[in-house]
């Protein structure tokens, strides 16, 4: 089989014209997956530099369901964006070029950085949202952070080498065809102005069929949203009380809440104790860092409440310890910010009802604007360092 | 070269290098062999794959159907295609788990092949309708 040539492909939908509209919303898309999956981290760092804002409440919320829109509506504009530059992998490098080949060699180079890190993010983003793993070694969190910066890296460089044509193709009639390839003349079954609605069409699907995970009014149409939504208390779960470990530890009668100042355990609250103190409701979302998201009514008490009765400083940030035996947010981080806040309450109560087990019985943190995954369930001590 | 497209150059590269870095110092070396092998497979499948796929497609089209579904028919592959790709980790239910009934807990299946029938009957309708206005 022949390689092929750039001019054995003469659509005049394989264009600047298309490539460049489809690029901008592309970069749209990549710049707000970008942005979010930053806030992301910064709400991950365990003490970052400048405190994460304890609010809105549902901010956390907002940009990890954008970033996870955005990254489904990227798949059909890569798809067609690839779609429509495809016939320039094959354009012949002229290895007589002398000093211009650098110039060459380093433009492709960028391109196929790019084209990699894009749909590695992509895949690996839309795998774990499924909570799919199907790579052994490598962690995704570190790896889809540390590829995040070199796609947008690549992108950048992308755009600086590209923007005179990116303007001139933006700023042209989408028919026009002065930037054609010379071999693209033959009219293709669509128009261009179709081609682009199709491809808007698709990436508008894309969001309809799984912005649902976060956007209530939408469940009903997202039919391929990870999750409908559903679970005890209305409020899906992340991870099951079996899969953490914890079914008998946190079931069993004895459990107690230490409160741990300087190593010196100053308070042991059973259940009960945790019940016969003030109680307080509030309606926070869980926001996961997969997406999806969805608001409960909990209710139990403040930690600040719990801390003051431990005679700990309320400007510390608190360690807070699961049952769980393993895994990486066994034991987490509460900045001092939250742990301050009226609305931080250790939850007893969902929706009216005792904690399922798989919600975190007998007691979880909630606090407003957090991740998911630092919500810690199954609560065994909670720690301040003076 | 202008000032304002070498500065987002030399930023998109420093940002660019910080990646690299902290991929090549946050992993150990068989880590980074699989990564590797993820991003040069993602680029293998989209340029020798379904890249090839779309091309052999258009290609069948042209003899199979004909003219007035031609354009139906492609803009159904990219909303259908795109959507469909985008949904394999749900519609292959990969990462359900028996402890956790909340997680992958739609009829993935059952609402893909609806869309897929959608799609069919649209673009059987589609192009008869442009059939009947251009008589042919």
């Amino acid at each position: 089989m022949k390689i092929p040539h750039p001019d054995d492909f003469t659509s005049r939908l394989r264009s600047p014209a298309v490539a460049a509209r489809v690029g901008l919303w592309l970069g749209i898309c990549f710049g707000t997956c970008f942005l979010t999956g930053l806030v992301s981290h910064w709400a991950q760092t365990p003490s970052p530099v400048v405190p994460f804002p304890t609010g809105p409440a549902w901010g956390y919320r907002l940009t990890q369901g954008l970033h996870v829109v955005t990254g489904c509506a990227a798949v059909p504009l890569l798809l067609v964006k690839l779609w429509s530059v495809y016939p320039l992998l094959f354009e012949r490098v002229d290895l007589r070029a002398g000093r211009r080949l650098v110039g060459v060699g380093l433009e492709r180079a960028s391109i196929a950085v790019l084209v990699a890190t894009a749909i590695f993010q992509l895949a690996t983003g839309l795998a774990n949202a499924a909570q799919w793993y199907p790579w052994r070694e490598f962690s995704f969190r570190t790896t889809h952070y540390a590829i995040a910066w070199v796609a947008i890296g690549a992108l950048l460089v992308h755009v600086a080498v590209k923007l005179p044509r990116i303007r001139a193709a933006l700023g042209a009639d989408v028919d026009s065809d002065a930037l054609d390839r010379p071999a693209a003349r033959s009219a293709g079954v669509l128009s261009r102005r179709t081609l682009l609605r199709s491809t808007w069409v698709a990436a508008g699907v894309a969001v309809l069929a799984t912005a649902g995970g976060t956007v209530p009014w939408l469940r009903r149409v997202s039919v391929l949203a990870v999750r409908s939504g559903e679970g005890p208390g209305g409020v899906p779960i992340n991870k099951s009380a079996a899969s953490a470990d914890v079914l008998d530890t946190a079931t069993d009668p004895a459990w107690a809440l230490q409160v741990v100042v300087d190593g010196e355990v100053r308070s042991r609250l059973r259940l009960a104790d945790l019940r016969a103190m003030d109680q307080h409701e509030v309606d926070l979302p869980i926001a996961c860092v997969e997406g999806w998201s969805a608001e409960g009514r909990w209710s139990g008490v403040r930690v600040a409440d719990v801390l003051a009765a431990a005679s700990a400083p309320a400007d510390r940030d608190v360690v807070v310890r699961s049952l769980q035996p393993s895994g990486p947010y066994r034991a987490t981080i509460l900045p001092a910010g939250f742990a301050a806040d009226a609305r931080t309450l250790l939850a007893l109560d969902l929706a009216g009802e005792p904690l399922s087990v798989d919600h975190g019985f007998p007691c979880r943190v909630i606090a407003p604007n957090r991740p998911g995954v630092l919500q810690t369930k199954w609560l065994a001590s909670l720690e301040v360092t003076t | 070269m202008s000032p304002v497209r070498l500065t987002v150059g030399a930023l998109g590269v420093a940002l660019g290098v910080y990646g690299a870095v902290l991929a090549l110092t946050r992993q150990d070396p068989v880590q980074l062999v699989e990564v590797a092998v993820w991003l040069g497979a993602g680029v293998a499948l989209h340029d020798g794959v379904i890249a090839g796929v779309a091309i052999v497609l258009a290609v069948l089209a042209r003899r199979v159907l004909p003219r007035p579904w031609l354009a139906p028919a492609t803009l159904a592959l990219v909303v259908w295609g795109s959507v469909s790709v985008m949904a394999i980790p749900v519609l292959g239910r990969f990462g359900a788990r028996p402890d956790n009934a909340t997680l992958l807990d739609r009829p993935y299946l059952v609402s893909w092949s609806l869309l897929t029938l959608a799609t069919v009957a649209a673009v059987g309708v589609a192009g008869a309708v442009r059939a009947r206005r251009t008589g042919g």
